[in-house]
């Protein structure tokens, strides 16, 4: 029964402790830091481009959060392979992790700057947008329009990455008409646990 | 194949730890319900502080990112109806999905009978599941904590649920000491 | 008829329980859990059986999307579980192959036992996970579903106690 106590007081020590040693469990809302806003806007650490979103993707990076902050339906029906779903009204329920690189877009990319606005104001600093959206990802990744000079090298790359999405690159600046096939849509979701 | 090395390791624990509190043994999970057996309350209890505790002091002493702890989304009705069917299930069979196992790994045969019947349920929510994805789906919270809620700061929460959890375990304890 | 080793300290068991959950949530990032395997293996069977059936319901396709559901995180875990639990019941020697709550299987209780599992099943399913997945790994990270999927568990059993009282002598 001693030992019993024993625990007990270490647990209410430990506990009664915890008011005193600040917070952990989750980054807390602070106060705005509007300079350190700013200086992520002036030196472009605020967005990332959809072809490097996309390199990502491949690479599996460590921690990467794709986020599609448009709504349900929108998501549905097309989307980033490996994306999740988070309308920006859910946004700011949702639950980030320090570690983790979080990749917010939206269609054109205006929705997905004020979303990380948004993650900014709530101490969510590892976040990142596309400022063109799923426009750009569809042009720059799936579809690229590839120059007819380009290099060898270039267009391998550019090739390589457009193939692994299952989309195909246009060559010439006439043939842009051939956008029909649909993007693969895959919905990524989250579960874990029991 | 490293990760479910791991996994197995973490679940042989956990079976070990669950088999040396007694919890393989339907009537002593039922007696909880009866008054008459504290140990679910006592092992829950106990587990529930110190992790939480753990989480608490070893992200703040930077030991591991507590943050990044899974945290289980938050579905109002269906959690309080899960819940309470949940309960009647553990009163009738006196086992739950973790200890059932652990009844069958040292030799009771309800544990068999109870996966059984997990099995089925499972299985029937799966099958049914298109009817009743909606209700699934119903009252989302997100991944809401009581510190959110309640709009108070994490240390605050982590001290009240220990003076809660400690009172109670107190109260079990004086109770077992009367005769 | 006692045990023949009795069982640990319960709080402090309790500790060492928790101190397992930590390591996981340390090591893994994600909590304990043990209805998650039955409905991966459900979800695995369904899948070989009827992949129609399958594609048709999101709960087994969300446990057939990412892998193999044979060799998923958690079943693997209730394999150690049961591991576990057996080696620690046979170093003690606390294994016994009985039916507790009669001296031979009754049909009708068999029967409880079965419906119980069947109702856990069904309740774990709405809520996303049982006592250890939710109630224990979400109650310590401070989860509100984890809390009122407790309450509600508690609530249920202490009403539906007295109305069970015949099983449990």
């Amino acid at each position: 029964m001693k030992l019993v106590r024993q625990l007990g007081i270490g647990a209410l020590a430990l506990g009664l402790g915890a008011p005193f040693a600040g917070s952990f469990f989750r980054t807390q809302p602070r106060a705005l830091d509007l300079d350190s806003i700013a200086r992520a806007i002036d030196e472009g650490s605020d967005h990332v481009s959809a072809r490097q979103l996309a390199q990502w993707i491949r690479d599996h990076r460590p921690g990467l959060r794709v986020i599609d902050v448009r709504s349900p339906a929108e998501f549905r029906d097309d989307a980033i392979p490996t994306a999740e779903n988070v309308p920006i009204d859910q946004l700011a329920k949702a639950h980030f992790a320090p570690g983790q690189t979080i990749v917010l877009y939206s269609q054109e990319g205006a929705h997905a700057g004020q979303a990380w606005v948004i993650l900014r104001s709530l101490g969510v600093t590892q976040a990142v947008f596309v400022p063109g959206g799923l426009a750009d990802w569809r042009e720059e990744v799936l579809y690229p329009l590839l120059p007819a000079n380009a290099s060898a090298t270039e267009r391998a790359q550019v090739e390589a990455l457009s193939h692994y999405f299952g989309g195909a690159p246009r060559i010439g600046p006439e043939q842009g008409g051939d956008v029909a096939s649909a993007a693969p849509i895959v919905h990524g979701t989250r579960r874990r646990g029991c | 194949m490293n990760d479910l090395l791991m996994a197995g390791g973490i679940g042989a624990a956990f079976g070990c730890a669950l088999e040396c509190a007694g919890l393989g043994d339907p009537p002593k999970l039922a007696g909880q319900f009866y008054l008459r057996d504290f140990t679910v309350l006592k092992v829950m209890l106990s587990a529930m502080l110190t992790a939480m505790l753990g989480a608490f002091w070893g992200g703040q002493l930077g030991m591991f990112d507590s943050a990044a702890f899974y945290l289980p989304d938050t579905y109002l009705l269906p959690q309080l109806l899960g819940g309470m069917v949940f309960g009647l299930g553990f009163v009738l069979s006196g086992l739950c999905p973790g200890t059932s196992c652990v009844a069958l790994a040292s030799g009771r045969i309800e544990g068999a009978a109870t996966m059984l019947g997990l099995f089925v349920g499972v299985l029937l929510v799966g099958l049914a599941f298109p009817a009743i994805e909606p209700f699934y789906r119903s009252t989302p919270f997100g991944s809401l904590t009581l510190q959110r809620l309640t709009g108070l700061p994490d240390g605050v929460v982590v001290a009240l649920v220990t003076v809660v959890a400690v009172s109670v375990l107190a109260w079990i304890a004086k109770r077992e000491a009367r005769p | 008829m006692r045990p023949r080793l009795s069982y640990a300290e319960p709080h402090l068991t309790g500790v060492c329980l928790g101190l397992v959950l930590l390591a996981c949530f340390a090591l893994t990032g994600q909590g304990l859990g043990a209805s998650g395997a039955f409905a991966s293996v459900a979800s695995g069977v369904v899948g070989t059986v009827s992949p129609q059936a399958a594609a048709h319901s999101a709960y087994f396709r969300s446990y057939l999307q990412d892998g193999s559901p044979w060799t998923a995180w958690i079943v693997v875990e209730i394999i150690g579980v049961l591991i576990g639990a057996a080696a620690s019941a046979a170093l003690t020697g606390r294994t016994r192959l009985t039916f507790v709550r009669a001296a031979r299987p009754s049909a009708g209780k068999l029967f409880a036992g079965v419906a119980g599992g069947t109702l856990m099943g069904i309740g774990a399913a709405l809520a996303r996970g049982c006592t250890s997945g939710l109630a224990l790994s979400g109650g310590a990270v401070l989860s509100v579903g984890a809390w009122i999927f407790m309450a509600a568990l508690f609530l249920a059993g202490f009403l539906a106690a007295p109305l069970m009282r015949r099983l449990w002598p």
